[in-house]
């Protein structure tokens, strides 16, 4: 059965509900699945604008069949060739043989390399301020390179204020009958999934989304419509978004608060992560969160690291090492260019205790912009009555910090 | 040609040998134990002409040859290596830099009395972060009308103390190099110029070794050897030829230990024959015979050829490198021969089994004469990834710190702004620990360095130690030297290590083993009159003053009265040092970090590179975008 819903007149989603994903790019988890968006213009052209995920296919092709009805698909634009959006285009263009193919040059070497054959179909190549004008609508084509491809193009919709967002404003969860971010509870059941969608994604390339975002500024009154590859489109409240977007590109945190992430093998150090978060929250600090790292996706790990100003790392030492999940936390840190907040350390070790000066070494060589608070709690095995001077300094060393002194 | 010294070398080789055997041997023991510099045997040198022996007779010198300094230095070191050091040190460092690239005025002035042996000369090129890699000096000269303001420190610094006449190096233009040092003719006691500790070395213990302090010193323009910026082809120049004087002393030393091991093991008879009859001891005194034939025929023909004025600098080097890696398989084998005896205090073998060990280190090491040697074989490596001109500062040894100076104000106005700080950061100055608590457990420790100086300035300490309620501790010297405190109160890496908050330093000028004692300490204040001594980059207050002045001020300010028993400690905050981002340039292509500290070593761009310096055709080497492809990141 076709499920469409209409974005604005001529403007259709077209796209499919994806649940029994269960893994984003293999990598991360999504309980509450994820929407693969497409568009659908009918104007004097019809043009598509993106496809959706290979394993969707047909529900894409029902859609856009039913809205089609008799007429031919004209256009297909690709603003994003990742192959959750740009797998099913084979299945379009040997559906519609004549259809005119328009994506930047990096695009088609992509498709190239995918084996998408485009033999017989005419292909537009556009860049940055090209334009392409399908009837009533002229649309204008802005590069978004490594934003979080390089072959990303938006595309803004100059006769309706539509811009097509690819990847960015994008995020995870299934929009389940709801299109519009004012039919959803955005604030409260979507934001952490968005943050844990674009802190993952696209988080390594704050410097590129700040360019886009630069170039979005100058036609922000002029957009009436968000319409990102995955998620809610956007029709109003962009304020608020924008705002989300300008503190994670800039890697400036959401929240004045603790995040304790936690490597516990036999609970010692839980122990002592718990004692210090109960001491925070006693000593007035709102919002502690405390996770231990090896029974939390480190895609969660990532999202909160990125909103919260604060970083506790507790973690034992393994082999003379970091514990492995700790390790792969910072390495995800490094990986996504997180910047800019400031850590304490609480390490563990029952014989040689290493994990502090190796998280702290990785924390100033490996990262950027990342301060080191001094005070530190080492603790061998437990930590004892006799440590609660070294907890309650780092306690307050935190409160300190977070209150700018 | 005949490898043959002339008989005119032998008969200056025997008057030497004559007074060495007379005016130094039969004190060597002495000195050697109480690390005494013999100037009066500099006097008497000095009388009969031999401070200045390879300088011309116009400038107070002998007119003799390179040959006879060699012979001279080696005959010195074969009774003391450290009396032979005192001579080439003052030839070759001292004398030759002014000697060769000095005005008429600064040769009449300053060499004629060297070479006289009126004045006795230093050079100081060598720096804590700068040994081997002259790049890395960080003491400054900057120019101010008709002169230069000199400030830094030196260290190792042979005759140091002891010298009239100092050649010192320092940056007149930073940020470039090596190309950026210029070389001064500096006096003992002009003023802020002054001598730090004094070392206790292994051996070559007559020869004076010290630190030269450097604060605000004025150094008149004329005072520039050569020009602006040739400091370093000075140092290196001056290094070439007193690596002969080096080699001659490792030769001598090494003589002197197989003639004295030749001789014992003729003496000493086990299974029935003296003991140089047994063939792994025959054998062994052919090894070192033939070795030191190899390394005197190396020193020798180094020396000639710089007096022809043929190019030695690798032959000098090898000399240098030869003459003292045998010099220690030579001292080695005679201690050997002699056996037990050979290892007890008062034998010229152990004390010559010490002395050579120096002379693999010093005037370049003996891989830097690999170094030297191999480039004058190699020439430069293809393609070397020049290091970063302006290479990252150090990082301070006590990790980041408040840096909080007060220098030149009213005494008693900088010791209050102190102790009012020292209130605010939340020390209780009401209560107290015991003088005597372990340096471990100590909440605070009031310590004392060598600027200290008298013992009974001790008092001093122990009014300050009271008044703040601290322990006393001291620098390594203050303990083992001078024996003001027991041994386990000295504070630093070899010694006891400070965990607690409050550590107040005076008169300790910060030498890296004593801050890495220190860097756990939530509060370092120095109190030292040297302004550029190391503490005052690793404290969190200091006072730049007399310890004399400042201690009883600082005493009263904090009062004298009996302190209550202090609580059981609570570690306090430090300061946390804020990281700040560095810049780099991503590419839209792929996401790539240029960064300049890293370079693209791979495509020929050296580390240090700044993205604006990389070449118009250099692209991404992950994706190959153009350089104009980049944003900043």
């Amino acid at each position: 059965m076709h499920c469409v819903r209409k974005v604005t007149d001529d403007l259709y989603w077209v796209g499919a509900n994806d649940h029994r994903l269960h893994l984003f790019e293999n990598i991360h988890p999504i309980p509450q699945g994820v929407s693969y968006n497409s568009y659908l213009l009918l104007d004097k052209q019809t043009v598509l604008f993106d496809t959706i995920d290979w394993s969707s296919c047909r529900q894409l092709l029902e859609n856009v069949e039913y809205l089609l009805g008799d007429r031919p698909l004209d256009v297909l634009v690709i603003n994003h060739l990742e192959p959750d959006h740009g797998a099913s285009m084979e299945e379009i263009l040997i559906r519609w043989p004549k259809v005119k193919v328009i994506a930047s040059a990096k695009c088609y070497m992509l498709m190239r390399q995918f084996g998408f054959h485009l033999d017989g179909h005419e292909c537009v190549e556009v860049k940055e301020g090209d334009t392409a004008t399908f009837g009533k609508h002229t649309v204008t084509f802005i590069a978004a390179p490594m934003v979080h491809w390089p072959e990303v193009l938006m595309t803004f919709d100059t006769t309706n204020g539509v811009l097509f967002a690819a990847d960015a404003f994008g995020s995870f969860i299934a929009l389940d009958g709801k299109l519009f971010n004012d039919e959803v509870n955005f604030d409260r059941d979507w934001i952490d999934e968005a943050r844990r969608y674009y802190t993952n994604i696209v988080g390594k390339y704050g410097p590129q989304v700040q360019a886009v975002l630069k170039k979005a500024a100058g036609i922000v009154d002029q957009i009436k419509f968000i319409c990102p590859l995955h998620g809610p489109v956007w029709r109003n409240d962009f304020g608020y978004l924008l705002d989300k977007y300008q503190h994670w590109a800039t890697y400036t945190p959401e929240d004045k608060t603790v995040m304790i992430a936690y490597a516990s093998m036999y609970g010692n150090t839980e122990s002592a992560a718990q004692a210090l978060a109960a001491r925070l929250v006693e000593k007035g600090v709102k919002g502690v969160v405390v996770y231990d790292v090896s029974n939390t996706h480190v895609s969660t790990l990532i999202s909160e690291a990125f909103r919260c100003s604060h970083i506790v790392l507790a973690s034992v030492t393994y082999n003379l090492g970091i514990y492995p999940v700790m390790a792969n936390f910072l390495h995800d840190m490094k990986a996504l260019n997180l910047q800019n907040r400031t850590f304490a350390i609480m390490e563990n070790g029952s014989w040689a205790c290493k994990s502090g000066d190796l998280m702290q070494k990785f924390l100033d060589e490996e990262l950027k912009g990342m301060t080191v608070l001094n005070e530190r709690v080492s603790m061998a095995s437990h930590l004892g009555e006799g440590k609660a001077d070294e907890l309650e300094a780092l306690a307050d060393a935190l409160v300190d910090s977070l209150a700018g002194k | 040609m005949l490898f043959k010294t002339t008989p005119e070398h032998e008969a200056f080789r025997a008057q030497i040998r004559a007074f060495a055997e007379t005016e130094v041997k039969p004190y060597t023991f002495l000195w050697d134990k109480e690390n005494h510099f013999p100037r009066e045997v500099v006097e008497k040198m000095a009388a009969n002409g031999w401070m200045g022996l390879p300088y011309p007779k116009e400038y107070g010198g002998a007119g003799l040859d390179v040959m006879s300094y060699a012979i001279a230095v080696e005959e010195l070191s074969r009774v003391d290596g450290g009396t032979g050091v005192i001579l080439s040190a003052h030839v070759s460092l001292g004398s030759w830099p002014i000697f060769a690239f000095g005005t008429e005025e600064q040769k009449q002035k300053y060499l004629v009395p060297l070479a006289k042996g009126e004045k006795i000369g230093a050079f100081g090129l060598t720096e804590p972060n700068a040994g081997s890699d002259a790049g890395g000096t960080e003491t400054t000269a900057v120019l101010n009308g008709d002169h230069y303001v000199l400030n830094g420190e030196k260290i190792f610094i042979t005759n140091g103390g002891e010298a009239d006449t100092y050649v010192v190096f320092a940056v007149t233009t930073p940020g470039i190099g090596t190309r950026g040092i210029s070389a001064f003719i500096v006096e003992k006691g002009w003023k802020g110029f002054e001598f730090g500790d004094h070392y206790d070395k292994m051996g070559i213990r007559s020869s004076a070794t010290a630190q030269l302090l450097f604060n605000d010193v004025i150094v008149p323009k004329e005072n520039l050897l050569g020009k602006e910026g040739e400091g370093f082809k000075i140092a290196m120049a001056t290094l070439d030829g007193g690596r002969i004087g080096i080699a001659s002393q490792a030769l001598g030393i090494a003589q002197g230990a197989y003639e004295s091991a030749v001789e014992y093991a003729k003496e000493r008879v086990q299974f029935g024959k003296p003991i140089a009859f047994q063939q792994a001891l025959s054998f062994k005194i052919a090894d070192m015979a033939t070795k030191l034939r190899c390394a005197r025929m190396l020193v020798y023909s180094a020396a000639e050829l710089k007096e022809a004025h043929e190019p030695y600098a690798s032959e000098a080097a090898m000399a240098k490198m030869y003459a003292s890696d045998i010099a220690l398989e030579v001292t080695n084998d005679a201690l050997q021969i002699y056996g037990g005896n050979g290892y007890l205090k008062g034998m010229d073998v152990e004390r010559a089994y010490r002395d050579a060990k120096i002379t693999t280190i010093y005037e370049g090491t003996n891989e830097i004469q690999r170094v030297v040697i191999s480039a004058g074989i190699l020439g430069k490596p293809p393609k070397a990834a020049k290091a970063a001109a302006a290479a990252a500062p150090a990082g301070n040894v006590t990790g980041a710190r408040k840096k909080q100076i007060w220098k030149g104000g009213d005494a008693k106005e900088m010791v209050d702004a102190l102790v009012a700080d020292l209130k605010k950061d939340g020390y209780d100055f009401t209560v107290g620990i015991p003088a005597d608590t372990p340096i471990t457990k100590a909440e605070r420790v009031v310590s004392a360095g060598k600027g200290i100086g008298d013992k009974a300035n001790m008092k001093l300490i122990e009014d300050l130690a009271k008044a703040a309620g601290a322990a006393i501790g001291s620098s390594r010297p203050v303990a083992e030297t001078l024996r003001y405190v027991p041994i386990e109160r000295y504070v630093g890496m070899s010694g006891q290590k400070f965990m607690g908050n409050l550590y107040i330093a005076c008169g300790i000028s910060g030498a890296v083993q004593h801050l890495k004692g220190i860097k756990d300490a939530a509060t370092i204040v120095a109190i030292n009159k040297n302004a550029n001594a190391p503490i005052f980059k690793n404290c969190d207050y200091g006072i730049v003053g007399d310890v004399k002045v400042i201690l009883p001020l600082l005493a009263q300010a904090l009062g004298m009265e009996d302190k209550k028993p202090a609580p059981p400690m609570v570690k306090m905050k430090r300061a946390t040092p804020k990281k700040e981002k560095k810049s780099v340039k991503v590419c839209l292509g792929c996401g790539f970090e240029y960064d300049p500290a890293k370079g693209d070593p791979e495509n020929g761009i050296a580390p240090g590179t700044p993205f604006d310096k990389l070449p118009e055709d250099w692209v991404c080497p992950e994706c190959a975008e153009p350089k104009d492809s980049f944003i900043e990141g």
